[in-house]
């Protein structure tokens, strides 16, 4: 009698579908996938430990390259949990101008997502529509924040400054001048807050193009319909948030759940799946989309009806303006010193946590007393979900296995941290 | 039960500070109370090794006495605690005071913070951080002050200052020397020199860490490093051997600057000027970075396997009874032990630590005091023989001025009349070769006093020969009164040790102290010279003596740490010796034209500060440091490199792995002293008086540059009195030929007659007579 | 009736139609893309790229060495020393490099800066050719302020109102 012994294949970490660096350990009985062992690390920075040997604010730009998809939702977090245990509140409008990003930020996410998930399952098209609306979601980040993915705009006792009133504008060239040009600047006229508007018009008509191309599509049904089918109970069980856990129909989102920012005065909804499949977390994700895109509308019109200051006037945690800085004594002194030994922060632990778009971004923050953090720990989405990997894909085909990660919307900046 | 606190000792107060109960010395402030259970309250005026002023307002609290709330806010510094006093120093009214002065302080403060060194580290910065506005109201114009240049060691930029006035308090109270007051009134108070000159006591530096702002910066630290760039290292002084306790602030392994490390028992919170600046002369240009081997004539930088290899054969090349081992007396304990080894394992008994002694008829070591350094500020007498003490140990002498504010009497026998900075009960100012007359002369007066006759002390039958023929006069009697009426100590200084017949001032002194009961301080010569004297670093059965060995000139030398000819008391004698030599191995850190000129095998090591060592201190402790620095480049350890020479010589004693290893197997050694006292030879003319300058004492302080250019460090010179001058007929003769050296003539009327007073240790003065040595002087 | 419509337009492949519908329309649409090089989207005022130092219009040279930038760097991408300068005893830097490898961009040290030398330029376009060229010397970032003086002086004042 020959024996038979399963076969045993390392997915990744350099394979374009692994999202990243995971090394995914397949046990295989032909195309079956009898057993899969994800093998995280590769990616790790120590970033909860860098965080460790730096004034507070320092760190702030380490949370954008945590989860390099949804950068501002960890700052969120993290700066959450700085003012929690400095018991401070940002002011109002500072908090209108994060809830805005926090869903500019999921639109980010979602279309990075959707665009790599088809891609990794065949569909070419989508990726190149899903880039181009991140790009113009990008224009927003660089107006605000000067950088188009790794933002740190998020401060303790606000944001960093306030919404710009023009938008830069595409210069006239060879290929684009006249008409053309006025064409592709007409978006560009106003101010951001226009800029946005304008997109958040147009948006909805390029969710509706995307579910064109995919949500009746009979390749994507026949890759995505009762694939990875997470049941509720084991949801709860391997403590899955965000879409993972909303495709299976347990409606629970922090934005509903423990308001943070503005949300309490947001009109939106949470979609929830059915049956928990991939193909639900797809209309779920897709369906986020759109509501991202209401919230995002309401925001607007909030803030270009209220001008205020984005920033606390404590100069004790946050620094003073420029023109303050340069001819105050108090606010040159208190400039210094929060630029040199930051601020500290009184002692305790607290845990503040944000509905990222991939699930629950969560930052748990010991202080001592100094001016650095003692302890930071981030629970990340992403690690949690990936654990259930083997759960969720013994039994299925290896193909499926690349749907499953895609539809985890994994990335290892986060898992690894 | 009472509701009376029991337990309460007489002379304690109960009082609550923010609610936390405690107990306080009567007549204490409240700020010590705070400071002592850990309560902050903000000050600038306030240091605690300071009087009080109250002047800062910055410690305003709330204070509630017998149930009554003050009607005002109280200065915590300045108000006495008193039995069942309340205080509240974050009630709203103390904070909303606390930061009404914060706003007045800052108003006329200039917008500096970042080119200021004391950014990161102001006090004024952190107390506004804590206890000011966020934004100012002040919009008028902020009033400036002209700086002043007050010296090489010390910046100023008194637009900055808030006239805390603790640096006017610390040159009156702690340095003595009352250079700096406050000028103008209102708004316009400043604080300066009054006459734009330079500061000059030995202390100054102190005056930057009391300051609270940017006022007074660190002048050779200026612009070079940011307070968190700094590592602090804990390490100690190592210029003379109190010890001082320090911080090194290094960056990338370099000192850049140097803070006292409190230590009640040793410093203080002081550092002398000495300890402070001399960090600068580690990075001198010539500082060695490589071993390096004389061929032909020529220095070449080589290999560590190279040079030691050199060493080796140069110093097995003649027997051990030709080899001299001269080492310096700061070297550590661990080096010390070694350098014992290599010399018994080479069979040679010449190795001695003693470089500056001229008298070895007592083969006196340094032995630790008998007053140990901090109850010399508690002395009611004392007596300093043969001691210039605020250049010999500086932080020793302010332990003695802080005694004669509270009314010690200090009298003095010396060569010179020497700088203090209190007024001397009595002084006996002779030439160097009337010292020990002047000394008799005390001890007689002692014994006529009513003590017991000399014999009676065990006193050798010269010395009490001597006493007895001494005659005393009515200073010397008071002397003695003073020092048998208290407390008292006796101190041998420098200029004693180092004297010709040192052992005649030392056997006096000691009988002085003896008989009046008095402690006896022996200054070292040297900052590890306990050290080496109890490891028996000094000459084995039938071996000669540091200044023997130079006398008597061996084929070999094995110069440690040494820098001739300055660190010599024969500086052309040991020059002369050296020359001859065959063969000279040198460890050294800097590489002088001189060592070159002598040496043929130089292998570098590294300083104090960069290397783990021990060095015991005046009271007999043990302080041990480790490298805070880095050597630079090829530079290593003295024990490592004796290690590996000591391996290659395959001796006994060098199979240690690590310096826990060496520290293992080391064991002190008993030094037999002897009864023996030197000849008196009358000196015909004058006689040379050679002290060390302050800022000249060993090879790293010549090359601090900062030190060297303070008016401390004066200019070589032959110091006459006007009336010898006159009587040698060189009143206008300017320079002088002293030797083959040509000096100036400064007529000082700190020489007595009979002297010429010329320093040590400089370039111009290193080879002339040694110290007590007849002298010719003829104009140039 | 459903199962019907829905066996009829699976059997016609309405909905894989449709799609290919979206991409044809759009392959007669304006070209969203640029033509980079030689074209370039448009940059916010304040985008943080190439670092540079600034000088005075008289020439001197802004940075005082007070070193903020240098402490507040997260990645210690800065490096400074500092001295008197020689001509008039000066507070200035003696040394000032940026390593590039190191650095994240996130624009802290133009935040600290007092006297606004140190700025993140909208320069992105750079690339270097031997191993040790990514840390930046205080030279280069000086020239590279005098190059786009004209620009980063336009940027700051655009975005005045916010600073």
């Amino acid at each position: 009698m020959q024996e038979i012994r399963n076969y045993t294949m390392n997915f990744g970490p350099q394979h374009p579908a692994a999202h990243g660096v995971l090394r995914l350990v397949l046990e295989m009985d032909g195309e079956t996938v009898v057993r899969a062992d994800p093998h995280v690390g590769l990616l790790h920075r120590g970033t909860e430990k860098l965080a460790e040997s730096k004034p507070f604010n320092q760190s702030i730009g380490y949370m954008d390259r945590l989860d390099y998809v949804s950068m501002m939702c960890n700052e969120h977090a993290y700066v959450k949990a700085i003012e929690n245990l400095l018991g401070i509140e940002a002011p109002e409008r500072a908090q209108y101008i994060r809830t805005m990003f926090d869903e500019i930020t999921r639109i980010l996410n979602h279309l990075m997502w959707i665009g790599s998930n088809a891609l990794d399952l065949g569909a070419m098209a989508v990726i190149l529509y899903a880039f181009r609306e991140r790009e113009e979601l990008m224009d927003v980040y660089e107006a605000v924040s000067g950088a188009r993915m790794h933002a740190t705009y998020y401060r303790p006792g606000g944001v960093y400054r306030d919404l710009p009133d023009q938008m830069s504008k595409y210069r006239e060239s060879p290929w684009h001048k006249g008409s053309d040009l006025k064409r592709i600047n007409s978006w560009r006229e106003g101010s951001m807050l226009d800029y946005l508007e304008a997109f958040t018009a147009d948006f909805p008509s390029k969710v509706d193009e995307y579910e064109e191309l995919l949500t009746n599509n009979r390749i994507w049904k026949q890759r995505t319909v009762g694939i990875g089918v997470v049941s509720p109970e084991l949801a709860q069980q391997w403590g899955m948030t965000g879409a993972m856990l909303r495709g299976s129909g347990i409606a629970w989102d922090l934005r509903k759940k423990q308001p943070y920012a503005k949300y309490a005065e947001m009109d939106f909804d949470i979609p929830v799946g059915v049956n928990g499949d991939c193909y639900d977390r797809y209309l779920v994700r897709v369906e986020e989309m759109r509501q991202s895109n209401r919230i995002i509308q309401q925001c607007v019109k909030w803030l270009r009806a209220n001008p205020g200051p984005v920033m606390l006037k404590n100069f004790k945690v946050a620094p003073p303006s420029r023109v303050e800085m340069k001819d105050d004594m108090e606010a040159l002194i208190h400039h210094f010193k929060l630029f040199t030994e930051g601020y500290g922060v009184p002692a305790g632990e607290t845990y503040a946590a944000v509905e990222a778009p991939k699930g629950e971004f969560g930052c748990y923050l010991v202080s001592d007393g100094a001016n650095k953090p003692f302890r930071v720990h981030l629970r990340a989405p992403g690690f949690a979900h990936l654990s259930s990997m083997d759960t969720i894909v013994s039994g299925h085909m290896l193909a499926d296995v690349v749907a499953m990660i895609g539809t985890y919307d994994l990335v290892f900046g986060e898992v690894d941290r | 039960m009472s509701a009376q606190p029991t337990g309460t000792a007489p002379d304690l107060l109960n009082i609550e500070v923010d609610g936390k109960p405690t107990q306080i010395r009567k007549g204490a402030m409240i700020i010590e109370a705070a400071d002592a259970i850990g309560v902050s309250i903000p000050r600038f005026c306030y240091h605690r090794k300071l009087p009080i002023a109250a002047n800062c307002r910055m410690c305003l609290v709330d204070v509630e006495m017998g149930g009554k709330l003050m009607p005002k806010p109280q200065p915590a510094c300045a108000t006495p605690v008193a039995e069942g006093m309340k205080v509240m120093t974050r009630s709203d009214k103390a904070l909303k005071f606390q930061k009404d002065v914060m706003e007045f302080l800052l108003i006329n403060h200039p917008l500096d913070c970042p080119i200021c060194d004391q950014g990161g580290e102001c006090e004024l910065q952190d107390v506004a951080l804590g206890y000011g506005r966020s934004v100012s109201r002040f919009t008028e114009r902020k009033r400036t002050i002209a700086d002043e240049n007050i010296g090489p060691l010390v910046a100023t930029e008194m637009t900055r200052c808030i006239q805390c006035t603790r640096c006017v308090r610390f040159t009156s109270e702690i340095a003595g020397t009352y250079e700096l007051g406050g000028m103008s009134r209102g708004e316009n108070l400043q604080i300066g020199t009054y006459i734009g000159k330079t500061v000059e006591t030995e202390l100054s530096g102190n005056i930057i860490d009391v300051c609270p702002v940017g006022a007074l910066t660190n002048k050779p630290f200026q612009f070079k490093a940011r307070a968190w760039e700094l590592i602090a290292k804990p390490s100690i002084g190592y210029h003379d051997a109190l010890g001082s306790n320090l911080w090194l602030h290094t960056r990338r392994g370099e000192v850049l600057r140097t803070v006292p490390r409190d230590n009640e028992a040793v410093n203080e919170c002081w550092l002398s000027d000495r300890d402070r600046y001399s960090h600068q002369g580690m990075y001198a240009a010539d500082r060695l970075h490589a071993p390096e081997v004389k061929r032909n004539g020529q220095w070449q930088a080589t290999t560590w396997e190279d040079a030691l290899g050199a060493a080796a054969e140069a110093l097995k090349k003649a027997p051990g009874s030709e080899l001299g081992l001269l080492v310096h007396p700061a070297t550590s304990n661990e080096e010390g032990d070694l350098l014992v080894r290599l010399a018994r394992g080479l069979g040679s008994a010449h190795v001695d630590h003693r470089l500056r002694q001229l008298d070895f008829a007592d083969n006196a070591v340094a032995t630790r005091f008998g007053l140990p350094v901090a109850d010399v500020a508690g002395v009611k007498a004392a007596l300093l023989v043969g001691s210039d003490l605020r250049h010999e140990m500086p932080l020793l002498n302010h332990r003695l001025h802080q005694a004669v504010k509270k009314g010690a009497k200090v009298y003095a026998v010396n060569p010179a009349r020497f700088d203090f900075n209190y007024a001397l009960a009595g002084e006996a100012v002779v030439a160097p070769q009337a010292l020990v007359d002047a000394l008799l002369a005390l001890a007689k007066a002692a014994v006529a006093d009513g003590a017991a006759a000399p014999a009676a002390l065990a006193a050798p039958a010269a010395l009490a020969a001597a006493i007895d023929g001494a005659a005393f006069d009515e200073g010397d009697k008071d002397a003695i009164a003073a020092l048998k009426s208290g407390r008292a100590v006796v101190i041998l200084g420098e200029a004693a040790v180092t004297h010709p017949q040192a052992s005649w001032l030392r056997a006096v002194a000691r009988f002085v102290a003896e008989v009046t009961g008095a402690g006896y301080d022996e200054l070292p010569v040297g900052a590890n010279a306990l050290g080496l004297g109890r490891l028996g670093v000094v000459p084995g059965n039938g071996g000669l003596d540091a200044h023997a060995m130079l006398a008597q000139p061996r084929k070999t030398y094995l110069l440690y740490g040494v820098e001739p000819p300055h660190d010599f008391a024969d500086g052309a004698l040991a020059l002369k010796a050296l020359h001859g030599a065959e063969r000279v191995v040198a460890f050294a850190a800097f590489a002088s034209p001189a060592l070159r000129d002598v040496a043929d095998v130089i292998l570098p090591i590294a300083l104090l500060p960069e290397t783990d060592a021990t060095l015991v201190n005046v009271d007999g402790l043990a302080q041990g440091v480790q490298a805070g620095a880095k050597a630079p480049a090829q530079a290593r350890s003295g024990w490592k490199v004796l290690r590996a020479l000591g391996g290659l010589l395959q001796l006994a004693g060098f199979e240690f792995d690590d310096l826990a290893g060496l520290r293992d197997g080391i064991a002190e050694r008993a030094v037999a002293g002897r009864d023996g006292l030197a000849a008196r030879e009358p000196v015909q003319g004058l006689a040379r008086l050679a002290t060390w300058p302050i800022y000249r004492g060993d090879a790293v302080l010549r090359r601090a540059t900062a030190l060297n250019a303070h008016p401390l460090n004066r200019a070589p010179a032959v110091r006459l009195n006007a009336a010898e001058a006159q009587r040698l007929g060189l009143a206008g003769g300017n320079p002088l030929r002293v030797g083959d050296a040509t000096l100036p003539l400064v007529i000082d009327p700190a020489v007595p007659d009979g002297a010429a007073w010329i320093e040590a240790a400089q370039d111009a003065t290193a080879t002339l007579p040694p110290y007590g040595a007849a002298i010719t002087l003829s104009k140039a | 009736m459903s199962r019907i419509t829905h066996y009829f337009k699976s059997l016609l492949l309405i909905e894989l139609f449709k799609g290919m519908w979206l991409t044809i329309r759009y392959m007669f649409k304006p070209k969203y893309t640029m033509r980079y090089p030689m074209e370039h989207i448009p940059k916010s005022n304040r985008f943080r790229g190439l670092h540079a130092l600034r000088r005075y219009a008289n020439g001197e040279e802004r940075c005082i060495a007070c070193k903020l930038c240098e402490a507040v760097c997260p990645a210690l991408a800065i490096t400074i020393d500092s001295a008197p300068r020689a001509s008039d005893g000066q507070r200035r830097t003696t040394r000032y490099d940026i390593d590039l490898f190191k650095c994240i961009f996130c624009g802290f040290c133009e935040e600290s800066c007092p006297v606004d030398s140190i700025v993140e330029t909208a320069v992105h376009e750079y690339h270097f050719e031997n191993r040790g060229e990514n840390v930046v010397t205080k030279p280069q970032l000086l020239a590279i302020g005098d190059r786009f003086e004209a620009d980063i002086a336009a940027a700051r004042a655009q975005d005045a109102a916010y600073r």
